[in-house]
């Protein structure tokens, strides 16, 4: 009995990879199967999952030479595109239209500050492909004053993302139809996410007896340089000790002949 | 040697314009937002019922101008236009409250002690 449901359930998933509940279905049998788990709590990566995943993001790559400038693997199965801020458009659009691609859904925009970095801010697209149940994400990058162009003829979920960030980082998107405040109130000033805006913030917001209203004044709170040391003295994780590296390139074929001749 | 045009080359930066792309197109954007606040203040006086006068809050208009006269780069220009923009848009929708106007005029904040006796007396350093 509980072998014949075991077969039934990794029929169902002989194509994926093994999911948890075939791996307690097959202690529960008592089969004493030769599973080699050595450590069961670690996240695998399919083999053939991830090979798919780098033939795919190569064949973006070789499809918009012009926009993608790396592409690469997070965690072992995350694919990531590194684009040029140019292409938002037309990498969005051929990810969406494609027929190979299908990405059309947009899960999520998210926002980076690295002040170190020439150009400071790093947007990330997350997009599903609900017809081939994948994931993918598109990274771009920008500075306080370069606008990047807006996604919302793409995908209409991008306007509130695109108005967060906007609000969060101060990052311009042109072209965008409703581009206002959509966290902070009225009068805010300031981008919060920015990594130079302090925890404490500018100003502080309290009722006054006197005037009858709110009233926003100067916050009185000095903040010491906030520089945070986060590594321990002590190895945390010494199973991951020689673990893969947690992001992988995927080298792109350069069109032959190389760069073309700037002139 | 390298060519005087390689070395401008090297220092000046390409850069994508936020709007506007010289100098005058800019100037035209500030004047506008100031011309559109400036006749938009009457009815903010009367819509919010605030105790200012109009030209009370021209006045005002005119020092939150003054406050980045000193803006050059025609990017950062732009980008105070668009805010100013959306701060008009903010007030002429009445979005905001009558405390988010009042604000401007900051008048529960206490200026900060200048001379060494009244900082000694307020017990700043």
């Amino acid at each position: 009995m509980a072998l014949s449901m075991l077969r039934r359930f990794s029929s169902l998933v002989a194509n994926g990879q093994k999911c948890g509940i075939t791996r307690a279905f097959s202690a529960a049998a008592g089969s004493g199967s030769t599973t080699n788990e050595t450590s069961p709590a670690i996240r695998k990566v399919d083999a053939v999952e991830k090979q798919n995943l780098i033939e795919f993001g190569r064949y973006v790559g070789e499809c918009l030479p012009k926009f993608v400038q790396k592409v690469q693997l997070a965690t072992g199965n995350e694919l990531e595109l590194l684009i040029a801020p140019e292409g938002v458009l037309p990498v969005l659009s051929f990810l969406k239209d494609h027929h190979t691609c299908q990405f059309t859904n947009l899960a999520d925009i998210g926002g980076m500050d690295v002040p170190a970095r020439p150009y400071r801010f790093e947007i990330i697209y997350n997009l599903l492909s609900l017809r081939f149940n994948s994931r993918i994400r598109v990274k771009t990058y920008t500075d306080e004053l370069t606008p990047i162009e807006s996604s919302v003829e793409v995908h209409k979920a991008s306007n509130w993302y695109e108005r967060e960030i906007w609000d969060m980082y101060g990052v311009y998107f042109a072209n965008h139809p409703d581009l206002r405040r959509i966290l902070t109130d009225y009068g805010f000033e300031g981008h919060p996410f920015r990594k130079d805006f302090p925890l404490s913030g500018y100003v502080e917001v309290r009722y006054d007896d006197e005037q009858k209203r709110v009233v926003v004044e100067p916050v009185e709170l000095t903040q010491e340089f906030r520089k945070f040391d986060l590594s321990s003295p002590w190895e945390q994780f010494p199973n991951f000790r020689d673990a893969p590296p947690a992001i992988e390139d995927v080298p792109l074929d350069k069109p032959a002949g190389g760069e073309p001749p700037k002139k | 040697m390298a060519s005087p045009g390689a070395i401008i080359k090297s220092t000046t930066r390409q850069v994508k314009p936020l709007l506007s792309l010289d100098k005058s197109e800019a100037r035209r954007r500030v004047l506008n937002l100031y011309k559109a606040w400036y006749r938009q203040i009457p009815y903010v006086v009367m819509d919010y019922d605030i105790p200012k006068t109009v030209p009370d809050c021209r006045k005002k208009l005119r020092e939150e101008f003054d406050k980045n006269r000193h803006v050059q780069d025609i990017r950062v220009v732009d980008m105070l236009v668009i805010k100013g923009q959306m701060e008009l848009k903010e007030t002429v929708e009445i979005w905001k409250q009558k405390g988010h106007i009042m604000n401007y005029f900051k008048e529960t904040i206490e200026p900060k002690p200048q001379g060494f006796l009244s900082k000694f007396l307020a017990g700043h350093e």
